[in-house]
């Protein structure tokens, strides 16, 4: 019978498949000894391809981090009459998540093991192809990225809007998730506010001990207040302000500088014979000292407006509150109102500044008036 | 049974239904013809090479919609010249007479040769021409290396030396610019998983896998900002990934790369040696 062939061979080499596949997984069980003789072989010390065969999503144990501290917690005892009750001069949490200790003189916020699965299970799924999937920046897709993904082991971020000298609070940290950071590969994150919520928790368990969010010594701060945008229907004269102001407060120490060495005198009062390097109209190499931690040593320029996309400034607002609460980690400093104490430039002339930067931008970025404009300052 | 075959045959029903079929493929047949954001079409080409792939698109088609109104219309006289009257009996037929296999055949041959062979050649024909006949040297073509990663698009072009990994490497994230009217070769390979190489303007499409370096080339004709997609399942941000191609006029396209291969030069950082990635450039 020729008909019952063909399904007699399939059966055979069905069989022969098998038993070959099963023979090559014994033998792959066999430590391999020889290296293989590949014309690219494979980069074994680069620390993103570490491959773990199992990853860990479930955390057992609850961790306690800084609470946002005294006054919020009151706030929430006020709120919440059934659940907090005063002992001594202090609240206690009938749910146990605020807890005063009486040592550090500080409430704990004691983060569930339950909320903190559900923030690694979200932060396996959208975070760790770049972060890692121990959030130390050696994801598999961060090799070779500029500028490199932020490491959680520790506690700086760049642009929550919060003063650099206190760590950032929850809301922040969901706003700069979902903003983005432009001209990165930080997308802007479409994931609702709850589940952020929970990442947000978890990656501050990701401070090592003592440190970040595990240190009592640590504050929450707020994002610096944005005060209402003096230079309405005056945006010429802001823009005006803002050039003198960018060239007197030395930005082009970092920054490129965008006005010729005799205007710059002029605007900072100095001798009409100081001179400028030849970098003055490019950015300078700054090296980045947010990076310090699990070996990236990379040196971050800062931008130029003119031809970088910037990471956090879409509109004056933005542009305004990056300069005020400057860039944690990286040689931006604080320019802002913080607390209660004035910093080194009022409100009104932040916002000069931030007109005149997204000016900047509109103006030449990515426009062919910006080859005259750059060559005008650059002429001998 | 009678009566509900006459309805059917009504000319006039059949020219009425005939009418409002054009009526209701008038606005979609507009909307695909006209130009700016509702466009139903693709975009209009912008590069050399792509008017071959739109040709081969209408080619398809309109050979395709020839072929499906002869079928219609072959339906439509079956369904009228043999439909239920008195007096005749239907009857099964496996069509296994040696004129229905030659029929059959004479068919098949035909389909064949108007569509499938003509379809083929047009497609060797501009496979040879353009897609597998990649420009080579130095000179005239811009080289670029392209980096796929979940979920960004990672470019980079030779500075004033006219070599990959060295200092002057421009390196930019999500934003590939070109020169107008002169071949852009792309060399790819991906980190992490397959993506694709998409720019629908310019009518390319190329996956990039990790491992492989894949090629494909182009050469825009019209400056602008165009979309680069990543065409192929990359993971749940896949369709976040996307770039933008700047096409420079050519007056402009020596000052920018001079621009910005001294602005690398002048941001490299010569201890960094993890942000290196360019390999050699075999053609």
């Amino acid at each position: 019978m020729p008909r019952t062939r063909p399904p007699r061979t399939l059966a055979l080499g069905l069989t022969l498949l098998l038993a070959a596949a099963a023979a090559a997984q014994e033998h792959g069980a066999e430590p391999q000894t020889a290296e293989p003789a590949t014309e690219h072989p494979a980069p074994t010390a680069s620390p993103h391809l570490r491959a773990p065969r199992h990853v860990p999503l479930d955390i057992t144990e609850p961790v306690k981090v800084v609470s946002p501290g005294e006054a919020f917690v009151e706030a929430l005892a006020a709120a919440n009459p059934g659940r907090f009750s005063q002992v001594d001069e202090h609240w206690v949490d009938a749910r146990g998540e605020y807890v005063w200790d009486e040592d550090e003189e500080l409430y704990w916020q004691w983060l569930s093991a339950e909320q903190l699965t559900r923030g690694r299970r979200d932060f396996v799924q959208f975070c760790s192809s770049c972060h890692g999937l121990d959030g130390d920046g050696y994801g598999r897709s961060a090799q070779h990225l500029r500028p490199p993904p932020r490491s959680f082991h520790q506690s700086t971020f760049k642009f929550t809007k919060v003063p650099s000298a206190f760590l950032p609070n929850d809301d922040a940290l969901i706003r700069l998730v979902r903003h983005g950071l432009d001209g990165t590969p930080m997308l802007p994150w479409d994931v609702s506010e709850e589940r952020l919520r929970d990442v947000v928790q978890y990656l501050k368990t990701l401070s090592p001990e003592d440190s970040g969010w595990r240190d009592p010594t640590n504050e929450i701060g707020e994002v610096v207040a944005t005060t209402p945008d003096p230079w309405v229907g005056k945006e010429q004269e802001a823009i005006e302000k803002g050039k003198a102001s960018y060239h007197k407060n030395q930005c082009y120490s970092c920054h490129p500088g965008y006005a010729t060495p005799a205007e710059i005198n002029t605007f900072r009062g100095v001798p009409a014979e100081t001179t400028y390097g030849a970098d003055l109209t490019y950015s300078k190499l700054k090296r980045d000292s947010s990076f310090a931690v699990q070996g990236y040593q990379v040196s971050i320029p800062a931008p130029d407006f003119t031809w970088n996309t910037i990471r956090y400034g879409r509109d004056t607002m933005e542009v305004f509150q990056t300069i005020a609460a400057g860039i944690g980690g990286a040689g931006m400093p604080t320019w802002g109102v913080v607390g209660d104490q004035k910093g080194a430039v009022p409100d009104e002339e932040i916002w000069a500044l931030a007109h005149y930067v997204r000016w900047l931008i509109d103006t030449y970025k990515d426009r062919p008036e910006r080859e005259a404009f750059m060559a005008g300052l650059r002429a001998p | 049974m009678t009566s509900t075959t006459s309805r059917i045959a009504k000319p006039g029903a059949l020219a009425a239904s005939v009418a409002l079929a054009l009526l209701a493929l008038q606005a979609p047949a507009a909307a695909f013809m006209q130009e700016g954001p509702d466009r139903w079409g693709p975009n209009p080409n912008a590069s050399a090479n792509g008017g071959r792939v739109d040709t081969l698109f209408w080619v398809i088609t309109a050979l395709v919609s020839v072929s499906f109104l002869i079928v219609l219309l072959m339906l439509l006289v079956t369904v009228l010249r043999d439909r239920a009257r008195p007096g005749v009996k239907a009857r099964y037929d496996h069509g296994s007479s040696l004129h229905d296999k030659r029929f059959t055949a004479g068919v098949s041959v035909a389909v064949f040769l108007l569509l499938d062979a003509s379809v083929l050649w047009i497609t060797m024909h501009d496979l040879r021409e353009t897609v597998w006949n990649i420009p080579t040297g130095t000179q005239n073509v811009l080289r670029v290396e392209v980096l796929a990663q979940q979920w960004a698009w990672n470019f980079r072009l030779p500075g004033a030396d006219n070599e990959f990994g060295t200092p002057d490497d421009i390196v930019t994230i999500n934003h590939l610019h070109v020169p107008q009217g002169r071949p852009v070769v792309v060399h790819g390979s991906s980190k992490d998983v397959i993506h694709s190489f998409f720019v629908p303007d310019m009518r390319i499409k190329r996956d990039v896998n990790p491992g492989a370096i894949n090629k494909v080339w182009f050469q825009a004709e019209k400056p602008g900002d165009y979309e680069i997609l990543c065409a192929e399942l990359c993971g749940f941000a896949h369709y976040q990934m996307h770039g933008t191609l700047t096409v420079v006029p050519p007056d402009r396209w020596d000052a920018w790369q001079a621009e910005a291969s001294h602005i690398a030069q002048a941001t490299y950082d010569e201890n960094d040696t993890e942000a290196r990635w360019a390999w050699d450039w075999k053609e």
